[in-house]
């Protein structure tokens, strides 16, 4: 059962490596979004930790759907979509392929934007630190495991890439409250963050268990 | 028979909005405190009650569409549409109660909006059915019934989520308590009964809007279908 | 009348208006597109005769 993951898995980090289409330009347009941030909310104002949470977080949004964007491009093109159908494996796997690739490519530019973000917001950290290594992954995989299945709903329309993102948003705004709210008490040190992460948690584990769920139908339509 | 049945529905429609109206700007006594702008709550709390009930007939629709696609098309069809028509008049309902809310909340609370529980559901969950209603417009082909109820029983999913969320942002960082609103119990017999005919009046006139929607998605079916055919015995 | 109760006259009446007017253009866009699709049926029906 595991060898379809791992081949799916295999072939979409083999790909991404040779051309790094996704992460450049993911990593290039999170970092035009964290510089507009901070020109538009001075990082130097006395409320710039109370933000910095916020913006870290949409920041993330924004770059993530350039990557969802493209999450399904090569399926679409030469209708590899019909061999997908054709593997006797269940598509719940090609999902969890897809979405453990894409949140390796958002997590590995949130990695590399983290040192620069720090910079410009002056960022001290005043709660536990190490948290952040368990709100940023769970905040994103709710954004990526939703976004990679939402890309699939929206393969075959004609806005694809602006239909994903306003179906995606909606659905996504629990999430993206309680990862802001942890982040900025993580970095405020003002609250206590457990109760959004556990939070973050169920939501997870309630939107990819009925994504996983309802994959098959999406893959076999038409 | 039928026909005779409809008429005399709409007649009663009409009849007891026209009465709910009656009732509530000219029956109803003035709230003490709050005075005329309490009239609004006739029309805003029976709209806000009711997008509830037609989000979750979408919601029966979807799910509906999806188990019965298969195995029984006619019906899973007529379910569609269903969930189709639910979510339209949802969405009006829905938004009749975001703009006359903040209308209300500006003369009585001083603000037009705050972010709290409540209101935060309401415009997230306007905004989810508006996403299924344009994902319904873009996504092109045969298979947009399917796609469309797998993303209407995702949305629904949400809103519990999205409220309880929202209810712990709240308690977190308490705002003032807006008191518990205009379900915290109506005493005058006179405000009950004004708004007791608006209830029903809005909810026989959702009836009818969404009975007129669901047979326009199926006259549009059959209309499909026909092209379809048309298409191919030419 | 107080300025505050004029005020909450007009808010009223604004919100009564925009309740109606939101229903009825619905129910209006509705009875546009049924008119559409009964002429579209009858053509159809016309070609298959």
């Amino acid at each position: 059962m595991n060898s379809a993951l791992w081949t799916h898995l295999a072939k979409d980090l083999r790909i991404e490596w040779r051309s790094l289409d996704a992460i450049i330009s993911m990593l290039f347009f999170s970092g035009l979004v964290v510089v507009l941030f901070s020109i538009a909310f001075d990082p130097r104002g006395a409320f710039s930790q109370q933000i910095a949470g916020g913006v870290l977080c949409v920041a993330t949004m924004f770059a993530s759907v350039s990557a969802l964007n493209q999450a399904w491009a090569r399926e679409i093109r030469h209708q590899v979509m019909d061999a997908q159908r054709m593997v006797p494996s269940p598509g719940s796997e090609l999902l969890l392929a897809k979405v453990i690739v894409n949140f390796l490519f958002v997590t590995i530019v949130q990695i590399l934007l983290a040192p620069f973000f720090v910079v410009f917001y002056n960022l001290h950290i005043a709660g536990q630190g190490w948290l952040l290594l368990l709100v940023l992954p769970l905040g994103t995989w709710a954004l990526v495991s939703n976004g990679v299945f939402f890309a699939a709903l929206s393969m075959s329309s004609r806005n694809r890439e602006l239909l994903l993102s306003l179906i995606l948003f909606p659905i996504f705004i629990p999430a993206l409250l309680a990862m802001v709210q942890a982040t900025t008490s993580i970095f405020t040190g003002e609250s206590d963050p457990s109760l959004w992460i556990k939070m973050l948690l169920g939501y997870d584990i309630i939107f990819t268990t009925i994504s996983l769920l309802l994959f098959d139908v999406v893959l076999h339509v038409d | 028979m039928k026909k005779l049945a409809s008429g005399l529905y709409v007649v009663v429609t009409i009849a007891l909005m026209i009465w709910g109206f009656y009732q509530a700007v000219y029956v109803a006594p003035l709230d003490a405190m709050q005075g005329e702008i309490s009239r609004i709550f006739y029309y805003h709390v029976p709209n806000a009650m009711l997008c509830f009930l037609f989000f979750a007939i979408s919601l029966i629709g979807s799910i509906g569409y999806l188990s019965y696609r298969n195995k029984l098309p006619s019906r899973a069809q007529a379910a569609d549409a269903l969930a189709l028509a639910g979510a339209e008049v949802g969405v009006l309902y829905c938004t009749v109660v975001l703009t006359t809310g903040p209308l209300w909340g500006r003369r009585a609370w001083g603000i037009w909006w705050t972010w709290d529980a409540r209101l935060t559901t309401t415009l997230v969950l306007w905004l989810i059915y508006v996403s299924y209603l344009l994902m319904r417009r873009f996504a092109a082909g045969p298979q947009v019934q399917t796609l469309a109820a797998v993303l209407g029983i995702f949305g629904a999913l949400d809103v519990p989520i999205v409220y309880m969320s929202n209810r712990w942002w709240r308690t977190q960082h308490p705002a003032p308590v807006f008191g518990g609103g205009p379900d915290s119990g109506i005493k005058d017999p006179a405000m009950l009964a004004a708004w007791e005919w608006n209830i029903l009046a809005w909810l026989v006139w959702g009836v009818l809007i969404l009975a007129l929607r669901y047979r326009l998605e199926r006259q549009h079916q059959k209309i499909a279908d026909a092209e379809a055919q048309a298409a191919l015995n030419a | 009348m107080s300025p505050g109760a004029i005020l909450d006259h007009q808010f009223t009446v604004a919100a009564y208006i925009i309740t109606w007017t939101l229903h009825l253009v619905y129910l209006v866009w509705l009875t546009f597109k049924w008119r559409a699709q009964k002429r579209l049926e009858a053509r159809l029906n016309g070609n298959s005769r």
